[in-house]
C-alpha cells in the first residue's frame, strides 16, 4: 500500500475541560474513500474540524502528504490541497452561485484553468449552471449541498473532507449526492467522509473508522462490517 | 429662498462627512460585528495630522517641531494613509487578541481605545484648538448660483471626494477579489476560512479602509469648520454611528443614505425650528430612536444583525489559575454570601470613618461610595441582566435635577421655604427621585425591548444624549450650563451633615441598603430570571421567562438606584451642572464595573475604589501634573489589557451565577 495522504495519530481535542476527542488515529490512502461514522456526539465533526484547522488539537499529530500540520492555519491547509465541505453546507447566502464557486477558487487568482474547473463542476451538478445568477440562500437544501461541494472542489483539493453531506436531504437527493461522491473520487480526489447514515457510508467506502464517545472503537474495510457489528457499535456494546 | 439654498448646501456638506465616517462603522461592523467607537478618534487624528503637515511648525508635547508645510492636496492623502495604518495597528493590538473573548470585551476595548487615543492626542497637540491653515484651494472665489447661493470650491471638493470614495468602495467590495473575500467573511467567517480566505487579513483590511474613511471625513470636517481639537471626533463619531445605524449597519448605500438623512434633518431643524441650533443634536437622536423602535434593522439593513450572537455577554466563569489565582481565591471566599463576613466588611467600612481623620481623604471616600452605588445600579442592567446600557447616567441626572429643582428653584425660589425646615424632604426625595428615574427607566426601556446587543447600546446612548441636551438647553427648568447652586446639605433633625465624615457615613448607609436590596433581588426568582436573560435570552424565553417584563424591571431597578444616587450626589456636592452627567461619566462607570467584575456585588465598589484612589495618587506624579489627561490614557490602557488577559474583571470569582448553591 502507498503512503497515506492523511495520517492522524493520537488526536485529542478539548472544549475547556471536556475531552471531545481522545486518542483518535486514522489514515487515508490516496484515491480512497474513508468514512468516519458514529452516533451523535461521537466526535466525528470535532475530528474533522481539527484536521481542517478550525480547532486546535490538544495532543496528537496530523500529517498531510507527509507534512506535519501542527500550527498551520486553516487557509494554508486549503492551499496545500485540503478542502472541507462543512456541516450544514454553509454557502454564502447573499452571494450568487457563481460568486460562491469563484470564492472556492480564492487561492487560485489568475489561474487559467479556473473556467475549466467551473465547467467540470457544472457537468457534475448541472443545476448549478441554471442557477448561477441566483443568490445561494434561495437554493433548496440539496442544491446548496451541491454548491458547497462544488465550492470546495474549486480549490482543486487532493483530499476532500465532507461533513454530513446528506444531512436533512430528501432520499432522492441523498442518492444523487452519494453517487456524485463516487464520481468525484473517480476524477481523482481522495475523500474523508463523516456520516450518520452508516449503511450508505459503509457501502461507499474503502475503509471505515468507527468513533464512540470520542474514541476509535473499530477500523476495517467497509465490506468487513456486518449488521451485527454495526448494531453493536451503535448500541454501545463493547467490541 | 436664500436661507433654504444655503441650508441645502450645508446639509449636503455635513451629510457627505457623516456618510464617509458612517462607512467606517458600517464596514467594520459588517465584517466582525464590532462597534469600533475609536473611529471618532481616528477621525480627529486625521484632522490633526493633516493640519500639522500643512503647517511650517507645530507644538507637539509643548515643543515647537518643524513641519513640512505641505499643500492641502498632498497633506490630505498622507494623513489618510497614516491614520489607516494606525487603524490596522489598533486592530492588531487591541481587538485581534479578543476574537474569542466574551461579547462585551471587544466593545469595552473599543471604548477604552477611544479614551486612550483622545487623551494621547490631547497630550501631543494640547487642549487648545488648532486652526486649519489657509490653503490655495480654499481661497478661490465662490461660485454663485441664482444670485443667492454661494458655493465654495472646497464644498464641491468635499462632495466630489465623498461621492468618488463611496463609489470606489462599492466597486471594490462588489468586484475585486479582496472585496468578495470581505463579503464572504461578513456572511460566514468559518466558511470563509474553509475556502482559504485569510480572515485576519480581511479584517485588517476592513480596519484599514474604515480608518481611511474616518480620517478623510475628519480632514474634511476640520476644513469645513476651520479647526482641529482633541474632542472634535466625539460628537461627529456618534453621529456617524447613528447614521450607519439609521441606514442599516453593514450596508454601504445605507451609510450614505443615513448620513444624508441625519444631516438634512439636523440642518433644517437648526435652520427653521425656534432656537433650533441648540436642539439640532436632540432632533438627530430622536430620529435614531424612532427608527430603531419601528425598524430595528435600519432603513436598508438586514434583520439578522439585530440578533445577538449566542453566548453570554460577560463570558464564562473563570477557573482560579495563573497570575490571578490568589485574587480569585480571595474573591471566591468573599463572594460566598457569608453573613458574618458581610457584616464584618460593613463594620470595616464604618470604622474607616473614624480611623481616617483627614477630611480630604474622607471626601474621596464619599466619591468612592457615590460611584460605587451608581455603578451598582448600572451593574443590575449590564452585569446581572446582560443589557448593554450606555445611557445610565441619564437616571443619575434625573434624580439630581429632581431634588435640586424642587429644593432650590421651587421651594426656596418660588415659595421662600428654608430648606432647614424641611430637612426630611431629602430622605423622601431619595425615594421619590429613585421612583421618578425608575418610571423613566421603564418608559425608555419599552422601545428598546425589541433590540439586542449593540443596537440596544446605541439606542440608550441616544436617550442619554437627549436628556443631556435637555439639561443643557431647557434653561428655565435646569438653569442650563450654569448649573444649580446652593443645594442644601443633608441634615438629620436639623443637624446638618456637613462634614465629610458624616457624608461618608450617610453614603455608606445608603450603599449598604442598596447592596442589600440588590442582593435580595438578585438571589430571588427575579435575579434568576435576569441571569437567565444574561446567559441566553432566547433560551430564557423558551423556558417561559417573560423576558420583556424582567428587562423592564431591570431598567426600572437600575434607574431607581441611579435616581437615588443622583439625589445623594446633588445634596452632598451642593452643586450640579450638565457636566456631571456627560457620556464620559457613563463610560467611566461602565469601566469601573468591568474592572471590578460584572455581575458581582463587590465589583462596582472595588472599581470605584481603584479608580478614585488612582486619581489621587496620580495627582502627585510630575508627568500627570504636566498632562492630567494621561490619567484617562492610563485607564484606557489598563482596560485594554484587562480585556485581553482578564475580561471578567478582578472579582470574577464573586460573580453570581445561574446556579444557586444554597
Amino acid at each position: 500500500m502507498s503512503t497515506p495522504l492523511l495520517e492522524v495519530g493520537g488526536l485529542a481535542v478539548r472544549y475547556g475541560v471536556i475531552n471531545a476527542v481522545e486518542d483518535v488515529s486514522l489514515s487515508v490512502a490516496p484515491g480512497s474513500i474513508v468514512s468516519l461514522i458514529g452516533s451523535n456526539g461521537a466526535g466525528k465533526t470535532t475530528s474533522l474540524r481539527a484536521i481542517s484547522g478550525l480547532l486546535a488539537p490538544a495532543a496528537g499529530s496530523i500529517r498531510f502528504d507527509g507534512r506535519d500540520l501542527a500550527g498551520v492555519a486553516a487557509e494554508t491547509r486549503v492551499a496545500m490541497g485540503l478542502a472541507q465541505v462543512p456541516e450544514g453546507r454553509r454557502v454564502f447566502p447573499r452571494m450568487t452561485v457563481l460568486e460562491n464557486l469563484q470564492l472556492g477558487a480564492y487561492l487560485r487568482p489568475g489561474d487559467a484553468s479556473v473556467p475549466e474547473d467551473l465547467e467540470a463542476i457544472t457537468t457534475l451538478f448541472p443545476i448549478l449552471e441554471q442557477r448561477r445568477k441566483q443568490l445561494a440562500g434561495t437554493l433548496s437544501g440539496g442544491e446548496q449541498q451541491m454548491l458547497a461541494i462544488g465550492r470546495a472542489l474549486m480549490s482543486r483539493p487532493r483530499l476532500l473532507l465532507m461533513d454530513e453531506p446528506t444531512m436533512g436531504l430528501a432520499p432522492q437527493m441523498v442518492e444523487l449526492i452519494l453517487e456524485r461522491i463516487l464520481e468525484i473520487r473517480r476524477l481523482g480526489t481522495t475523500i474523508l467522509l463523516v456520516e450518520q447514515n452508516a449503511v450508505e457510508a459503509i457501502r461507499l467506502s474503502d475503509m471505515v473508522t468507527v468513533l464512540r464517545l470520542g474514541r476509535v472503537v473499530h477500523t476495517s474495510p467497509g465490506s468487513e462490517i456486518g449488521d451485527d457489528l454495526l448494531r453493536d457499535l451503535y448500541l454501545g456494546h463493547d467490541v | 429662498m436664500d436661507i433654504f439654498g444655503q441650508l441645502l448646501v450645508n446639509a449636503l456638506m455635513l451629510g457627505a462627512i457623516y456618510a464617509l465616517a458612517a462607512v467606517a462603522y458600517t464596514l467594520v461592523y459588517g465584517v466582525i460585528q464590532l462597534v469600533n467607537f475609536a473611529f471618532g478618534e481616528l477621525f480627529m487624528l486625521g484632522a490633526f495630522i493633516c493640519v500639522s503637515l500643512m503647517l511650517p511648525s507645530v507644538a507637539l508635547f509643548g515643543w515647537q517641531a518643524p513641519m513640512p508645510a505641505l499643500p492641502f492636496l498632498v497633506a490630505l492623502p498622507l494623513a489618510v494613509v497614516i491614520v489607516a495604518g494606525l487603524g490596522v495597528v489598533v486592530e492588531r493590538l487591541a481587538y485581534r487578541p479578543l476574537r474569542n473573548a466574551p461579547r462585551l470585551a471587544p466593545l469595552i476595548a473599543a471604548i477604552a481605545v477611544s479614551v486612550l487615543l483622545q487623551s494621547v492626542a490631547q497630550s501631543i497637540w494640547g487642549p487648545e484648538e488648532l486652526r486649519f491653515p489657509r490653503f490655495a484651494l480654499g481661497q478661490l472665489p465662490p461660485i454663485v448660483l441664482f444670485d443667492t447661493i454661494y458655493i465654495r470650491v472646497m464644498e464641491i471638493f468635499v462632495l466630489v471626494a465623498a461621492i468618488a470614495s463611496m463609489i470606489g468602495l462599492t466597486l471594490f467590495v462588489q468586484y475585486t477579489r479582496m472585496g468578495r473575500a470581505m463579503r464572504a467573511t461578513a456572511e460566514d467567517p468559518t466558511a470563509a476560512r474553509l475556502v482559504g480566505i485569510p480572515v485576519n487579513r480581511v479584517i485588517a483590511m476592513a480596519f484599514l479602509i474604515g480608518s481611511a474613511f474616518a480620517a478623510l471625513a475628519g480632514v474634511l470636517y476640520a476644513q469645513t469648520y476651520s479647526f482641529a481639537h482633541p474632542t472634535m471626533g466625539f460628537l461627529p463619531g456618534l453621529k456617524a454611528l447613528t447614521a450607519a445605524v439609521l441606514g442599516g449597519i453593514g450596508s454601504i448605500p445605507g451609510a450614505a443614505l443615513g448620513g444624508m438623512l441625519l444631516a438634512f434633518v439636523e440642518t433644517f431643524a437648526a435652520g427653521y425650528l425656534p432656537n433650533g441650533a441648540a436642539w439640532r443634536d436632540a432632533v438627530g437622536f430622536a430620529i435614531l430612536i424612532l427608527v430603531l423602535a419601528f425598524r430595528p434593522q435600519g432603513i436598508l439593513g438586514r434583520k439578522e444583525l439585530n440578533e445577538a450572537p449566542a453566548g453570554s455577554l460577560v463570558g464564562e466563569q473563570v477557573a482560579p489559575r495563573g497570575l490571578f489565582a490568589p485574587v480569585d481565591r480571595f474573591f471566591g471566599w468573599l463572594g460566598q454570601g457569608n453573613t458574618v463576613l458581610n457584616i464584618a466588611l460593613a463594620c470595616i467600612a464604618v470604622a474607616l470613618a473614624f480611623i481616617i481623620t483627614n477630611d480630604y481623604w474622607l471626601r474621596i471616600l464619599v466619591f468612592v461610595v457615590t460611584y460605587g452605588m451608581l455603578a451598582s445600579g448600572l451593574n443590575i442592567v449590564v452585569g446581572f441582566t446582560g443589557l448593554l446600557d450606555l445611557g445610565f447616567v441619564a437616571f443619575f441626572a434625573v434624580g439630581a435635577y429632581f431634588t435640586s429643582i424642587l429644593f432650590v428653584l421651587v421651594l426656596r425660589g418660588r415659595f421662600g421655604i428654608d430648606p432647614a425646615d424641611i430637612w426630611w424632604l431629602f430622605y423622601a426625595n431619595l425615594f421619590l427621585g429613585g421612583a421618578l428615574a425608575a418610571l423613566i427607566g421603564a418608559l425608555i426601556g419599552t422601545p428598546t425591548l425589541r433590540l439586542r446587543g449593540d443596537y440596544l447600546a446605541i439606542m440608550t446612548l441616544g436617550f442619554h444624549e437627549i436628556i443631556r441636551i435637555v439639561a443643557t438647553n431647557w434653561i428655565d427648568l435646569t438653569r442650563g450650563p450654569m448649573g444649580i447652586r446652593g443645594i442644601p446639605t443633608p441634615s438629620l433633625f436639623g443637624m446638618p451633615l456637613m462634614s465629610p465624615k458624616y457624608l461618608y457615613l450617610l453614603g455608606l448607609a445608603l450603599s449598604i441598603l442598596v447592596v442589600f436590596g440588590i442582593a435580595r433581588l438578585v438571589r430571588s426568582y427575579v435575579g434568576r430570571a435576569w441571569v437567565a436573560i444574561r446567559e441566553n435570552e432566547v433560551a430564557a424565553e423558551a423556558m417561559g421567562v417573560p423576558t420583556a417584563r424582567y428587562k423592564l424591571l431591570s431598567y426600572a431597578t437600575g434607574g431607581f438606584i441611579g435616581g437615588l444616587v443622583g439625589v445623594f450626589f446633588a445634596h452632598s456636592q451642593q452643586y450640579i451642572s450638565p457636566l456631571s452627567f456627560s457620556l464620559f461619566e457613563n463610560i467611566l462607570i461602565l469601566m469601573l464595573i468591568v474592572m471590578g467584575g460584572l455581575g458581582t456585588f463587590i465589583g462596582p465598589f472595588l472599581g470605584a475604589l481603584f479608580w478614585i484612589v488612582f486619581l489621587q495618587v496620580a495627582q502627585g506624579m510630575p508627568l500627570i501634573q504636566a498632562h492630567p489627561e494621561l490619567r484617562y490614557a492610563a485607564l484606557g490602557l489598563v482596560l485594554v489589557l484587562l480585556m485581553i488577559y482578564r475580561p471578567q474583571g478582578l472579582a470574577a470569582r464573586a460573580r453570581v451565577s445561574l446556579m444557586m448553591s444554597k
